[in-house]
């Protein structure tokens, strides 16, 4: 599905650099290595600025604290004031994760490998389905 | 195992000694069991035994707290119980706050089980629930009969230091930890006794009930901020260095009021916070972080706003019961209203 | 729509030359089930292992769960759409093999989960230590995408399913149940008095290891729709979804919905039960309001007077649940939902990661944080490898003696959202 011309792309805010590469033409990546709750936290400080959050936050029902990695897409230009749900959700997100302590402090790669797939696959599933309708 | 050592707290009614004229009597110690002791040691049978009892007067307690709980743990040091049990209360409010402080108190102090009963509507039940177990009872002492059968056994667990079961299983009130146990019927089964329930009007229990939400409509956006009085409210804890009111540092019992006439800037020598609840080193450092009046002076100064109110109002958030946030709250608005404060900025942590 | 469900009960399984069912006793062959299953090239080989209520077994980690069922009379098969073509079931008869499963097992990614334990404290949570379950463990050939296996897998055990079913299509049934769901209108005059009740299931639809099909279609891909009770009971539901072992709905549990079963029961009794919602638990925000306000839509046209809402999975669909909720209730229509708690180990933190306080009346399947120690079994199926990596497994959690500390988490089955269990919380 081809893309609006000119239209600004989402932003997709990941630590996940398996979604970063596939998704590079799709959105405006923003990838970051660092742990899943600084990408909440990112996410966040977007939706402070007016950004409305697209994808749910805790896509997915592997817990935060068993996956490092999270994908989640924000509009790409800041809407007019403070999206209140977004907030909330995000906000909401960001509470739940603190309920799970990292259980797996040492991930073997073949298992990252496969954490990094499920997780594109989440952000993959929203993608495609909506770019058409876009 | 002989039997164990029961301390039951009643107080000045129960104990027959008569009514609200005379609930002013001191803490006293008897021996044996009485009035609704009675019934206690008929349901503990061989297990267990009320061996002595702590009458107090109603009044005396609750207005003379320190000293009522001062002369009273003394007592239960002296009898050395297994198990401290008060009450039940029922629905009777001061009762019921005498009932959960006191065993709150000897289990925290001595660390001695303890177990209280009242009415989910007895303030008792708010304000100890995450506390202590306080078994639910109906409203009156004619449910004496069912709070004793629920009180005694679940008394006897916490005094073997068994395993509690869930509130729905023990008849205890919720305390707000959540704790898995099997039900006698399948979910989906209790999901459709619910509906049917709630569709009829019928009152139904949830099974998890929603967090408190209190949601208030935000007030019309100010007219003109250059003109408006604005006032500084904070549950953060910020107080003049001192604490002179000994705001407590969790689950506050009142706020302050202070005066800020001339005050441009809130130092590490001026100010501080009594909030337990957070990394103080910053809020001390400079309670503006908290309680901005610095940049509030500025502003002032500046004309961006049109004053700030003389008095801040504060208290301590941590572990507040919503309850008495409300009752500070009610009391310090009409304050603000009747000083002509247009606008409230309300910091927390 | 009118079924007959024939129950056969199953009282025994066992490997034997000749396929059959006699006397309860189900009799299988293990090779022609073997060279069934490798007709599928992505799969390199399989173990085939029985599993009986009380035996020192631990099957890990768990698939999918699926009951045997035939057809026996009316249109279309057993998994339309899927195993058979597309055609309407949920008329007509259907056998069904009660007490017996199939389990498939097998490593599509490498943290996985799913634990049943026959016997023992794990065997009190999980509703398949109380069946007679045959268990396949997977191998698939070299370099098979994580996709590709998930799919070979949950055909493999659909196939399984059928096979067995089959065995029961001549045998009498030791009960016999009649369900039938009347066209709106008919049942709106046959019960005037009776107030309307329907159904809301979520299903799980996000993504690899996350997806739920109805007649073969993708649930992400449809907007909120409706269907017959009866249908699910002929396999109309399939469960793609192998994360979250506790709160997921196997394919057993789609076949066996328990709010189906007990609408059903009060059926024509103190409600009636005028229809069943699916809609889907998508990542996309907007796919969320969407969903939640066709539910409120077809609830609305329904005249449905209440509807018992069921959640699938963690985290995000608690966000769907409470949309649904909070725009049922306003379209006047009363709801009870079922969902499960993350509470954390000691049962303190806010259970759900949405709420609304609309929400009035909610059944719950427990805290899925819940600490438990299974012991060591004397047999494992498929692999203790990934017990670490469970969803709710702990680094280091084997111990030496063998037992295992999981959260109930990593139970198959544990806090199922259908109410499929007694386990609650207060």
């Amino acid at each position: 599905m081809s893309l609006k011309e000119g239209a600004a792309l989402d932003k997709l805010i990941t630590n996940n650099p398996l979604a970063a590469k596939d998704f590079a033409d799709r959105c405006a990546v923003e990838y970051a290595d660092v742990s899943l709750r600084d990408i909440l936290v990112r996410v966040r400080d977007y939706v402070h600025k007016g950004h409305k959050l697209l994808t749910h936050p805790l896509s997915g029902s592997i817990k935060p604290g068993e996956t490092p990695y999270k994908s989640i897409l924000v509009s790409a230009a800041p809407g007019q004031g403070l999206d209140l749900p977004s907030l909330r959700i995000i906000e909401d997100s960001i509470v739940t994760c603190d309920k799970f302590p990292i259980k797996y402090p040492h991930i073997p790669e073949h298992v990252l490998a496969d954490f990094q797939e499920v997780d594109r696959t989440l952000i993959a599933g929203a993608l495609y389905k909506h770019s058409s309708s876009k | 195992m002989g039997k164990l050592k029961v301390l039951h707290y009643i107080n000045q009614f129960y104990a027959g000694i008569g009514g609200e004229e005379m609930a002013d009597v001191a803490p006293e110690l008897r021996e044996g069991a009485m009035g609704p002791g009675l019934a206690f040691n008929s349901g503990y049978g061989d297990e267990a035994e009320i061996t002595h009892t702590i009458v107090c007067g109603d009044s005396f307690f609750n207005e003379r707290l320190d000293e009522a709980k001062e002369l009273i743990l003394d007592m239960v040091k002296s009898v050395k119980p297994d198990l401290f049990v008060a009450g039940p209360a029922f629905n009777a409010g001061r009762y019921g706050v005498a009932c959960a402080t006191i065993a709150y108190e000897v289990l925290s102090q001595l660390g001695i089980p303890v177990l209280t009963g009242m009415y989910e509507e007895n303030p008792g039940v708010d304000m100890f629930r995450d506390k202590l177990y306080i078994v639910a009872t109906r409203n009156s002492a004619a449910g004496m009969r069912d709070a004793v059968s629920k009180m005694v056994p679940l008394s006897l667990k916490l005094a073997r230091g068994e395993t509690i079961g869930a509130s729905a299983e023990e008849g205890y009130h919720p305390t707000g930890v959540r704790v898995n146990f099997f039900e006698k019927e399948r979910g989906s089964k209790r999901a459709v006794k619910m509906l049917l329930k709630k569709m009829a009007g019928k009152p139904f229990t949830t099974e998890f009930p929603m967090p408190d939400f209190d949601r208030v409509p935000p007030n019309p956006a100010v007219k003109d901020i250059t003109k408006a009085t604005v006032a500084l409210v904070t549950s953060g804890g910020i107080v003049p260095k001192g604490n002179p009111d000994r705001i407590e540092s969790s689950s506050a019992s009142k706020y302050g009021e202070y005066d800020i006439t001339g005050v441009m800037d809130l130092t590490a020598e001026t100010y501080e916070t009594a909030h337990g609840g957070y990394d103080p080193l910053y809020a001390n450092q400079d309670a503006d972080r908290v309680l901005p009046v610095d940049i509030l002076r500025e502003f002032e100064a500046q004309g961006k706003i049109g004053k700030l109110h003389n008095k801040f109002y504060t208290t301590v958030g941590n572990g507040t019961a919503v309850k008495s946030s409300k009752v500070f709250a009610e009391e310090f608005s009409r304050k603000l209203v009747n000083d002509g404060v247009d606008v409230v900025i309300l910091t927390s942590t | 729509m009118k079924l007959e469900v024939g129950y056969i009960d199953i009282t025994d399984i066992q490997f034997s030359d000749k396929a059959s069912l006699q006397d309860g006793v189900l009799y299988v062959d293990r090779d022609a089930i073997t060279a069934m299953i490798l007709e599928d090239e992505r799969i390199r080989a399989v173990e085939l292992d029985i599993a009986k209520p009380g035996e020192s077994v631990r099957i890990t980690p768990v698939k999918d769960v699926i009951e045997p069922r035939v057809k026996v009379e009316g249109p279309g098969e057993i998994f339309p759409g899927v195993l058979s073509k597309v055609q309407t079931v949920g008329s007509g008869r259907t056998h069904v093999l009660r007490g017996a499963a199939v389990v498939t097992t097998g490593k599509i990614v490498g943290f996985q989960e799913g634990i049943i334990d026959m016997t023992g404290l794990g065997a009190e949570y999980t509703p398949f230590s109380k069946t007679f379950n045959l268990v396949a463990n997977f191998t698939p050939v070299d370099g098979l995408t994580a996709h590709d296996y998930e799919n070979a897998l949950r055909l493999a055990g659909l196939k399984m399913a059928k096979a067995l079913g089959e065995l029961g299509r001549e045998v009498e049934p030791n009960e016999v149940k009649t369900y039938e769901h009347l066209p709106v209108m008919q049942g709106a005059e046959k019960y005037p008095e009776l107030p309307r009740v329907g159904y809301v299931q979520m299903l799980q639809s996000q993504g690899l290891m996350h997806d739920t099909y109805v007649y073969g279609v993708d649930m992400k891909q449809s907007l909120t729709t409706m269907i017959s009770p009866t249908e699910v009971l002929d396999g109309a539901i399939i469960s793609g979804n192998c994360v979250s072992a506790c709160d997921k709905n196997t394919t057993y549990h789609h076949l066996n919905n328990p709010v189906i079963h007990d609408l059903f029961e009060a059926h024509g009794k103190t409600l009636n039960f005028a229809a069943m919602i699916i809609t889907n638990e998508n990542v996309y925000l907007a796919d969320k309001e969407r969903s939640s306000d066709w539910t409120a839509k077809l609830v609305e046209y329904l005249d449905l007077d209440g509807v018992i809402i069921s959640q699938e999975g963690f985290g995000n669909p608690d966000t769907d649940l409470i949309m649904n909720c909070k725009k049922i209730e306003a379209v006047g229509t009363r709801t009870v939902i079922i969902t499960d708690e993350y509470a954390g180990r000691d049962g303190t933190s806010q259970s759900l990661a949405d709420a609304d306080a609309s929400a009035d009346a909610v059944v719950t399947g427990g805290n899925a944080n819940q600490v438990v120690v299974l012991p060591k079994l004397d047999k494992v199926i498929g692999t203790l490898d990934y017990v670490d990596k469970i969803a709710g497994g702990f680094e280091n959690n084997l111990q030496e003696d063998g037992s295992i500390v999981v959260e109930l988490q990593a139970i198959t089955g544990a806090t199922n959202e259908l109410g499929f269990n007694r386990l609650s919380a207060r």
